[in-house]
């Protein structure tokens, strides 16, 4: 079944956020099935149009009374289907600590890293390492660190940290790096008792400026 | 790569609930336990209404988000983020209830949904008497549609999920999103032709 194109222009577009037609893409029926009302509109579209409200695509579909008995055939569904959006619903609490309580008895160590004690006798889970060293590097305003591994180097104690950090940019990244790695440094010698020879960063993601109310940075958007 | 950058709060949060999703499933992965708990916060709610009106019932809809959060905490090592973390938990709850579903018959019966009650199926306080019966005959013709109809139709009209959002759950083009949405709200006009 096709329509009249002349009679039928596409909506050019339903929105901002995707849900719309591609233009040029509107005008004959995208599926075998779809029906063509007598003023020559898809009903597929009469419907899109009707859900996605916040856009008026094709001022004719609100004017007609053909597409707007269409429209309105589907008003049972949705005030029923408002029930399903927006009911109150049982908290997310319990669930979220039965998962988590599953989660944590799976205990995920990672390797075991020895410590810079003489006797080499005392090691530390990778997983738990990392998670002081990620911390480190987040105390660090604008940096978040996402991946830390370690790298044994030689064959005693000593190791090499490899990390994926998101950074703001409101400041030249050199300067944010190197305090993320004398930061990493710190507590690795410090905190944690390792003997971390060096600390290769990664910038995989911006982050965006924070906001103005922090000391010591300019204050307004990226 | 990762996705899309967040604001950092003034507060900085060290637990990571400013963080955005690929960062904290990076942590997740190398075994930080903290970081998923955030994005089991983030995404639990969302994904319990998609698996409720998958399923038809809040008892199995937190069993099936449940074991789809517990499988991706273990498969997370082997999450490559080709996917967006949000699009990746939802395709796992998908297949976890429709696993569910074939295990079991269909959860509302006619019988059932006729029973009052001081909730109904959604949890929610009693409503007038109308309103109760349309969305459990809402619910049932929901049961009815196909599975990809269905699916598409509640990640749209109950996750306000975009065309493109939900091609990329269920890998298929926007297109057949568009197809399928348009037979599901057919399909269920005619359910709910007396209510109208």
């Amino acid at each position: 079944m096709a329509v009249d194109e002349s009679h039928a222009p596409p909506p050019e577009s339903l929105g901002a956020d995707g849900t719309g037609p591609k233009p040029g893409a509107a005008d004959v029926p995208s599926f075998a099935d779809d029906v063509v009302t007598p003023c020559g509109r898809l009903l597929s579209r009469i419907w899109e149009q009707a859900r996605d409200t916040a856009q008026a695509a094709d001022p004719h579909i609100s004017s007609c009374p053909h597409c707007r008995e269409a429209a309105e055939g589907l008003s049972a569904v949705t005030a029923a289907s408002q029930a399903l959006r927006t009911g109150d619903r049982p908290g997310l609490e319990a669930l979220a600590d039965r998962v988590m309580n599953i989660v944590r008895a799976e205990v995920r160590l990672g390797r075991l890293l020895p410590l810079a004690d003489p006797d080499r006798a005392l090691r530390i889970a990778e997983s738990a390492a990392a998670k002081v060293l990620r911390q480190a590097a987040d105390r660090v305003p604008g940096a978040r660190a996402a991946a830390c591994r370690f790298v044994p180097v030689g064959d005693g104690v000593d190791l090499r940290v490899t990390m994926t950090l998101a950074a703001a940019l409101d400041r030249p990244l050199p300067d944010r790096i190197h305090q993320v790695r004398r930061s990493v440094l710190r507590s690795a010698g410090q905190d944690l008792g390792l003997a971390v020879t060096a600390v290769d960063i990664t910038v995989v993601d911006v982050l965006e400026q924070e906001p103005p109310c922090r000391p010591g940075l300019t204050p307004g958007g990226a | 790569m990762i996705d899309t950058a967040v604001a950092l709060s003034p507060g900085r949060n060290l637990g990571g609930r400013d963080l955005p999703d690929g960062l904290l499933a990076v942590r997740a992965a190398e075994g930080d336990e903290e970081a998923f708990a955030v994005l089991v916060q983030r995404h639990g709610r969302p994904l319990l209404d998609l698996a409720r009106c998958m399923l038809g019932n809040p008892q199995d809809a937190e069993e099936a988000v449940q074991d789809a959060f517990v499988s991706a905490w273990r498969r997370l090592p082997e999450y490559r983020h080709s996917a967006e973390f949000h699009t990746w938990m939802h395709r796992i709850t998908v297949n976890r209830c429709l696993t569910m579903r074939h295990r079991r018959p269909p959860p509302l019966s006619l019988d059932t949904v006729a029973e009052p009650a001081a909730t109904d199926a959604w949890g929610q306080p009693a409503r007038s008497a109308e309103q109760k019966a349309a969305t459990a005959a809402l619910v049932r013709a929901l049961g009815e549609l196909d599975t990809g109809q269905r699916l598409c139709w509640i990640l749209r009209e109950v996750q306000g999920l975009s065309y493109k959002q939900i091609s990329h759950v269920t890998r298929s083009s926007e297109q057949a999103v568009r197809g399928r949405l348009f037979r599901a709200r057919r399909s269920l006009q005619e359910a709910m032709g007396p209510w109208r």
